[in-house]
């Protein structure tokens, strides 16, 4: 451990498991490995939570409640009653990240959330679903979404390709806010733990200080985080829905 | 996933949610009534800060990246770059525009 630390080592993508579809090279990496831990803990909290269905919750059974209630009200804030059949997927996403990001915290992990290509489909995901939706639900009527009621017409020419520009934008804002926050703040940990360990007894402990800080806040952003993606995804959702700006 | 429409198992679950709620007595007009059109993005203030900083950088990069793509394409090198580029910070603006009215939306009716 003396020796310099790469801080971007911890990105690195490793082949567990190597396999190869058809030329296409599908190895189980540590990046999966994690999704599978982060899957499996979500479904074994919720699963586990909710066994003994108390009238007054235990403390395992709390903590899924309020998840639950947490999305549920999420979802019919920014969407209203209509999104509610598409609770299933908001909870899934939202759990997703955040055990990604929680699980990310834990020394040595992994974190599958600080890659684009996870994010980014994720964002597909949610772009190209929020589309079908918006499409299947107001037909050719969804494309007004683009020329806002009450403009003027001279002005359409110019405000027709920046709408239509800011919808393409999603999911790359989407995807790239998630990757760059839980990257950004992984490599910071990683460059001061890398402080500590070079000042030495003597000095290290500021450092070491800070670590502890920002390991606190770390964990808040990894909430935050998955708390951003869902609510936006609920926003879109709603366009789509509700068609309104 | 959401990325089929609403299939017959989305409407079945539509049905299913109507039934139960009306057994549970919980038809609170009022409050659907409010859900519907106004997205209130509720959240902690960092969280609104993170969400424009990106907001405005996915703008501006996007619209250059995608005027530079049509440039190599058509053979125009600077000049769809240049709008785009200016398209996608407008359209970046627009967003956190957006974004800063739905959080003032409860109090104020805008349009």
């Amino acid at each position: 451990m003396a020796e310099a630390h790469n801080p971007l080592e911890q990105f690195q993508i490793k082949r567990l498991v190597p396999l190869e579809v058809a030329g296409v090279d599908v190895s189980f990496t540590n990046s999966a490995l994690w999704m599978v831990g982060a899957i499996t803990v979500a479904t074994a909290l919720m699963v586990i939570g909710m066994r003994r269905q108390a009238l007054v919750p235990g403390r395992l059974q709390s903590v899924a409640e309020m998840l639950y209630e947490f999305v549920a009200n999420m979802l019919q804030e920014n969407v209203g009653r209509a999104g509610m059949v598409y609770f299933p997927f908001i909870f899934t996403l939202f759990m997703f990240v955040l055990f990604s990001n929680l699980l990310g915290m834990v020394p040595y992990s992994f974190t599958p959330t600080s890659h684009v290509v996870v994010t980014f489909a994720m964002a597909a995901v949610v772009f190209v679903g929020v589309t079908v939706i918006g499409f299947a639900r107001h037909g050719l009527r969804y494309l007004k979404l683009f020329a806002p009621e009450g403009a003027p017409i001279w002005i359409l020419p110019l405000l027709v390709p920046i709408e239509v520009m800011s919808y393409f934008i999603r999911p790359i804002s989407l995807s790239v806010r998630l990757f760059a926050n839980m990257m950004a703040g992984h490599t910071m940990l990683k460059v001061f733990g890398g402080f500590v360990v070079t000042l030495g007894i003597f000095a290290g402990w500021i450092p070491l200080a800070f670590l502890a800080l920002f390991t606190g806040f770390e964990i808040a952003i990894a909430f935050i985080q998955a708390f951003i993606f869902s609510v936006l995804t609920c926003i879109y959702l709603n366009d789509a829905i509700n068609m309104h700006h | 996933m959401t990325a089929e429409p609403p299939s017959p198992s989305l409407k079945d679950l539509e049905a299913r949610l109507g039934r139960l709620r009306e057994r549970a007595g919980l038809e609170k007009e009022g409050k659907e009534e409010r859900g519907g059109n106004q997205p209130k993005a509720q959240g902690s203030a960092m969280g609104a800060g993170l969400r424009a900083g990106v907001e405005l950088l996915a703008g501006v990069g996007v619209g250059g990246a995608l005027g530079w793509f049509l440039d190599g394409w058509l053979g125009t090198r600077p000049f769809l770059m240049l709008l785009f580029f200016a398209l996608g910070a407008a359209a970046g603006m627009l967003n956190v525009y957006r974004m800063a009215r739905a959080m003032n939306a409860p109090d104020e009716k805008t349009d």
